[in-house]
């Protein structure tokens, strides 16, 4: 009877089983024994955790500006495990960025982005700005004093942009002001292609991680250079990061639950705007200079973060002994890090 | 790590993970979901107390998550918050409130409406003692201590849950910052707030929903217009307004809550008692002051035009004639003004005969019996002034008030019926106790001066059929009518 019913799946889904074998016995480095080092498939779990939770918020969303609070106000307090969901959406979010980052420091500092991989660092580069893209669109769904606020010096921010400044503004608001087309087109980012394209991008990074294996750690002859198989070994490893992953999404949940502030109010302007905290370094940057300076370089830091690999095999043609992307990196953390702190003591204080 | 270690590791973040979801099942059994209104906004600032009342006393928060307030996001510290200085208020959890939200609290946002409420009887209503009414309350149905300085020390039983719950309470807060017993759970109309101002929005606009239908339900006066000293709500229950409000009522109440409810416009029929005497029209603004269309009194044993006692103090005020012609603007809405002429001349015609007949005559024979010393000058000590207190407080005012708003029952038989036998046959024979019992006691002078002002209203022409004078002619006629009727009936 299994035989048959195993025949009848095998006729319809002719999977080449050597294949399948084979990529479960895909060999990983020694180093990925370790936890820590498996940080980068986090990111795409957490994904996931926000498609389901995402799927079941946007069953009670209302993207107007006349109901989009009070529906957010309704899902944390009306709605059956509703709170829980928006809580675990929203740290997961969180951990999200969190995790990327770490993954990104990890690959730049131990310069895994190197020949032949440096187009799936840019590829990388393009998962974090969309991420960020997706952590901007969805602050501003909810539609409370601060996301609007932020959502409209977004909008002035864009159109800083030296040349299509303006168009791009105006494409993201919708018209001239912050209403219900930018809240209509922040909807669509952040529920349809948004998402599209981390699914895209994800696809394409975890493509390009196969087809080049996993990058090694230190020299052919260390300990970490034995490799393991991938089935089930490092599965196992993977499922104790999600399952604590879970755990600690659901005691933040639990303890932190995610708050609500007042309704978006257009007369009113807060006495501080104050953005997700993965922006604060842009936000400060902002403060120090004109708007289309920090634009331009902003837009500036960025490029040369996703050409690094390009830059980085220039100048180590050159030096080879270079150390140049540790010090890079440690100046833009650096960087970052101060601009980061010091909008928080800001907001704070 | 060996795969059993990994197996162990996974097994036990399954167990952590599964526990932290049996702690979000039990948070989610015990949030309570009383929330009616999705447009309900709970603000940053009353979230506190919104979550910690949603447990506490779940009443409030329902009552205001399904108000206007909450769409618009004017919560709990809008209204409660106390300023400094203020001798009600008191820290609770991190915020100075205060419990009692007074006019001065709602005119922050609705200065017209605590205008013109200020301006009205209504303000007014807390200022009863030295009334007959709290002569009857505090004296002789309960009991009242006066301090050397003329306090109240304590209170009447009777007049803190019955009249001061209409008429209002003047709050007292103690030494301990808590409010007094005696004066509190109050919401009469007429309240003396501890910040000086009168009233009580929340006699008629029930906390915390504040729903516009419900204020304009003809229950809601009814709450204390009723009863046999100002049966209004019973009045109007017996008038065909109430009948057509009643008929019409589950047709009317959703549309009873939006802003406007104007007569003729929004509706065709049964008025309630906001309509006439609050409402807007299509010619006359809204009005929170009850008395702006009323020309008659009704309330003193004679009842006189409503300006009267202003101008006999000298003081200027919307006249009669302003406010009757105001109120036929109401009536307007849906009757004819020939219509309306001619019901006002019916109701003036009754309250005239209710006066030059019953209320004048009686209170000037009771007057006469007190001035001249032959009643004691102890008020309801004797069955005089009880009768007398019936016929114009009772059956008097239940007379006009059921003129005054189309109950024929309460006009005729619970109403000018009852003051007739209550004055043929209780006040004229007491009366006339008092005048023999004067006699007897050595006051004949002032029993003297009494009898004949007692012949002399018995000898008018609407008292003298009482004493055999009625003439020939009107004699014949009635027998006349009267075999007419047994004719009819015969059949």
């Amino acid at each position: 009877m299994s035989s048959n019913v195993s025949d009848w799946f095998r006729s319809r889904f002719p999977v080449d089983e050597d294949l399948l074998r084979a990529a479960g016995s895909e060999p990983i480095p020694g180093h990925l024994k370790r936890w820590w080092w498996c940080i980068g498939g986090t990111p795409a779990y957490l994904f996931l955790v926000q498609v389901v939770t995402g799927i079941l918020l946007t069953f009670y969303y209302v993207p107007s500006p006349d109901f989009a609070y009070e529906s957010v106000q309704a899902i944390s307090n009306d709605v059956r495990f509703g709170w829980f969901m928006r809580s675990v959406h929203r740290w997961s979010s969180h951990l999200m960025i969190v995790t990327l980052l770490l993954h990104m420091m990890r690959v730049f500092f131990t310069g895994a982005y190197r020949r032949p991989r440096e187009i799936n660092w840019m590829i990388g580069c393009g998962l974090l700005l969309t991420t960020l893209g997706m952590g901007f669109t969805g602050y501003s769904l909810v539609w409370e004093q601060l996301s609007y606020w932020g959502a409209t010096v977004a909008a002035n921010l864009l159109a800083a942009v030296p040349f299509i400044g303006d168009r791009l503004a105006d494409f993201l608001r919708g018209g001239p002001t912050v209403g219900q087309s930018m809240l209509t087109r922040m909807f669509v980012f952040h529920i349809g292609a948004l998402p599209t394209v981390l699914v895209g991008l994800i696809s394409l990074h975890i493509f390009m991680i196969r087809s080049h294996g996993v990058s090694e750690l230190g020299s052919p002859a260390s300990k970490d250079a034995k490799t393991f198989r991938f089935f089930p070994d490092h599965l196992l490893t993977e499922i104790s990061l999600a399952l604590f992953l879970m755990f600690i999404l659901t005691f933040l949940a639990l303890v932190f639950p995610a708050g609500l502030e007042d309704k978006a109010n257009p007369l009113v302007t807060p006495e501080h705007i104050k953005p997700e905290w993965y922006f604060f370094w842009a936000f400060r940057w902002l403060k120090l200079m004109s708007d289309q300076a920090a634009v331009v370089t902003q837009g500036l830091f960025v490029a040369i973060i996703v050409a690094w690999p390009l830059i980085d095999s220039w100048i180590r043609k050159r030096r080879p002994e270079s150390e140049a992307s540790i010090a890079f990196g440690a100046a833009g953390m650096a960087l970052l890090l101060v601009l980061t702190v010091w909008e928080a003591f800001y907001l704070m204080h | 790590m060996s795969l059993d270690q990994k197996q162990k590791i996974i097994m036990a973040l399954a167990g952590c993970f599964m526990a932290a979801l049996l702690i979000v099942a039990w948070v989610e059994g015990g949030r309570q979901r009383v929330v009616k209104n999705p447009d309900a906004v709970v603000t940053s600032q009353n979230r506190d107390c919104v979550d910690c009342h949603r447990v506490k006393s779940p009443g409030i928060v329902g009552q205001w998550e399904i108000s206007q307030h909450a769409s618009s996001g004017i919560g709990c510290i809008e209204c409660h918050q106390a300023e400094e200085g203020d001798v009600d208020g008191y820290d609770h959890e991190g915020s100075f409130i205060a419990t009692i939200v007074t006019p001065g609290d709602c005119g922050e946002c609705h200065e017209q409406e605590t205008a013109e409420f200020e301006a009205s009887h209504h303000a007014n209503a807390g200022q009863i003692l030295g009334s007959l009414d709290n002569v009857l309350a505090e004296v002789v149905e309960g009991f009242t201590r006066f301090d050397a300085d003329g306090n109240k020390v304590e209170a009447s039983a009777a007049a803190v849950s019955g009249c001061l719950q209409c008429h209002g309470s003047e709050i007292k807060v103690m030494a301990d910052g808590k409010l007094d017993p005696a004066t509190w759970p109050n919401t009469g109309i007429g309240r003396i707030n501890p910040d000086g101002s009168r009233g009580s929005c929340s006699a008629c606009h029930l906390r915390h929903n504040f729903s516009r239908a419900q204020a304009r339900a003809p229950e809601n006066c009814g709450r204390c217009h009723m009863g046999p000293d100002h049966p209004q709500l019973e009045v109007y229950t017996e008038s065909k307004h109430g009948i057509a409000f009643a008929a019409n009522r589950s047709r009317f109440e959703p549309l009873m809550e939006e802003k406007d409810w104007i007569p003729g416009d929004d509706f065709e029929q049964g008025p309630t008692c906001t309509t006439c005497h609050m409402s807007a029209t299509k010619n006359l603004p809204l009005t929170h002051d009850v008395g702006e269309r009323i020309s008659w009194t009704l309330r003193p044993p004679v009842s006189e035009k409503i300006d009267a006692a202003a101008l006999a103090q000298g003081r200027q005020v919307k006249s009669w004639q302003d406010r009757r012609s105001d109120m036929r603007q109401v009536c307007e809405s849906c009757h004819a003004p020939e219509w309306v002429g001619n019901w006002y001349i019916q109701y003036d015609n009754l309250v005239n005969l209710y006066n030059d007949k019953f209320g004048r005559p009686s209170t000037e024979l009771f007057k006469m019996a007190q001035s001249t010393g032959l009643l004691t000058a102890t008020q309801f000590d004797e069955e005089l002034e009880f009768t007398y207190f019936f016929l114009w407080h009772h059956e008097g005012r239940r007379a006009r008030h059921g003129a005054a708003m189309m109950g024929p029952d309460y006009t005729q038989w619970h109403g000018m019926y009852e003051v007739a036998h209550r004055f043929y046959m209780e006040f004229v024979p007491q009366l006339r106790e008092v005048i023999a019992h004067g006699r007897q006691s050595g006051k004949g002078a002032a029993a003297a001066q009494l009898a004949a002002k007692l012949d002399e209203t018995l000898s008018s022409d609407h008292h003298k059929w009482f004493i055999g004078k009625m003439s020939a002619g009107e004699i014949a006629a009635r027998k006349a009518a009267a075999e007419q009727f047994k004719q009819r009936y015969a059949q």
